[in-house]
């Protein structure tokens, strides 16, 4: 810190010596200021307005202070609000578990869904924080519109810790497994999120019938025109075929259904 | 590489860029000040727009974008 204070000195010699003594200052701003090009504000931070500086110092400042800082220094020279943000991010790296389960997905997602899922980690780290999580959010969502809302949605609820897990075990004692399938199984799912129901043995048959029912009504109402019903292990796939029936005579909607060979996977579609 | 506490605020990024050689073209996007045809691109290849300049890292001067991604790329980095 001392260094930057320092060089500042020896580019505007004695002109603001009272200044730049002083050692309570942590942070350097470029930013506009009212008089002069150095004010120190809230007591720890220095602002240096190189709107007021003359050609000869901008040079200065930029060789000795900010090529120093990013080039020999190996530093970041970012704006005030990108500085918090990388902070804030940099708190909320998957660590430890989250660790193991990037490893995990690394060689079987495709690039853009791993990326959008290392992100999403990051937003429930500091979703947990209970920090603000909106402008981290709206960035995935705006990258990857078709499914980052949804795969942070997920990610918060676990679906990655467990359900795609569970998944590709499934998948992959099918002899005709292949990645691109798992890919686009996953990515069916996330894509789908607001249009599909987890069929787990964690609830009631009752429970699962209703939230088909409920999601039939008010898709039906904002016209999306599909469902999906995914379940996973003999059981849910059992139940999911029992709540297909419910609508076998029904003529407005049409069934469609994947289930692998072994009858461990189903993905049904209700379209309407 | 290390965060370091030197900033900028909004209102002066286009004297930073200046520093840099650099200025904005019409639509607001980072170019060569010497030559306002050619835009200044990310390592990853992509132009940028002024409103998504986070800032500068090692690298060739390299400019780095302000959204999520961009920024866990440098988080990862940091020490």
């Amino acid at each position: 810190m001392n260094l930057i204070l320092d060089k500042l000195k020896t580019i505007f010699h004695g002109k603001f010596d009272d200044i730049l003594s002083n050692n309570n200052i942590k942070i350097f701003d470029f930013s506009k200021n009212t008089t002069n090009i150095l004010e120190i504000k809230d007591g720890q931070k220095l602002d240096i307005d190189l709107g007021k500086a003359n050609a000869e110092e901008k040079k200065l400042v930029k060789e000795r202070i900010i090529d120093l800082m990013v080039q020999s220094e190996n530093g970041a020279f970012l704006s005030a609000d990108s500085f918090q943000k990388t902070k804030k991010i940099k708190s909320n790296l998957p660590t430890g578990e989250d660790e193991e389960l990037l490893k995990f997905y690394k060689d079987k997602l495709k690039l853009e869904m791993y990326k959008a899922l290392e992100a999403s980690l990051v937003v429930r780290n500091a979703f947990k924080k209970g920090e603000e999580i909106t402008d981290l959010k709206k960035d995935i969502s705006k990258l990857y519109p078709t499914f980052g809302k949804n795969i942070c949605n997920l990610v918060t609820r676990e679906y990655f810790h467990t359900h795609f897990k569970d998944l590709y075990d499934s998948m992959i004692e099918d002899q005709d497994f292949d990645i691109n399938l798992y890919q686009r199984k996953v990515e069916k799912i996330v894509q789908s999120l607001p249009y599909t129901v987890f069929v787990t043995r964690y609830r009631s048959y009752d429970d699962l019938s209703g939230e088909v029912r409920f999601k039939l009504e008010k898709l039906n109402k904002y016209g999306a025109g599909r469902l999906l019903l995914h379940g996973l292990g003999r059981e849910n796939v059992s139940a999911t075929l029992n709540l297909l029936e419910e609508y076998k005579d029904d003529k407005s909607i049409t069934i469609q259904k994947e289930l692998n060979p072994g009858g461990t996977i189903i993905t049904a579609t209700l379209i309407f | 590489m290390k965060l370091g506490n030197i900033t900028f605020s909004k209102n002066v990024r286009e004297d930073i860029l200046e520093l840099f050689g650099k200025s904005l073209d019409e639509e607001g996007f980072i170019v060569e000040k010497d030559d306002t045809s050619q835009r200044v691109l990310t390592p990853k290849g992509e132009e940028i727009h002024i409103d998504e300049w986070a800032g500068v890292v090692k690298g060739s001067e390299a400019f780095v974008k302000n959204d999520a991604l961009s920024l866990i790329e440098l988080a990862k980095k940091l020490e």
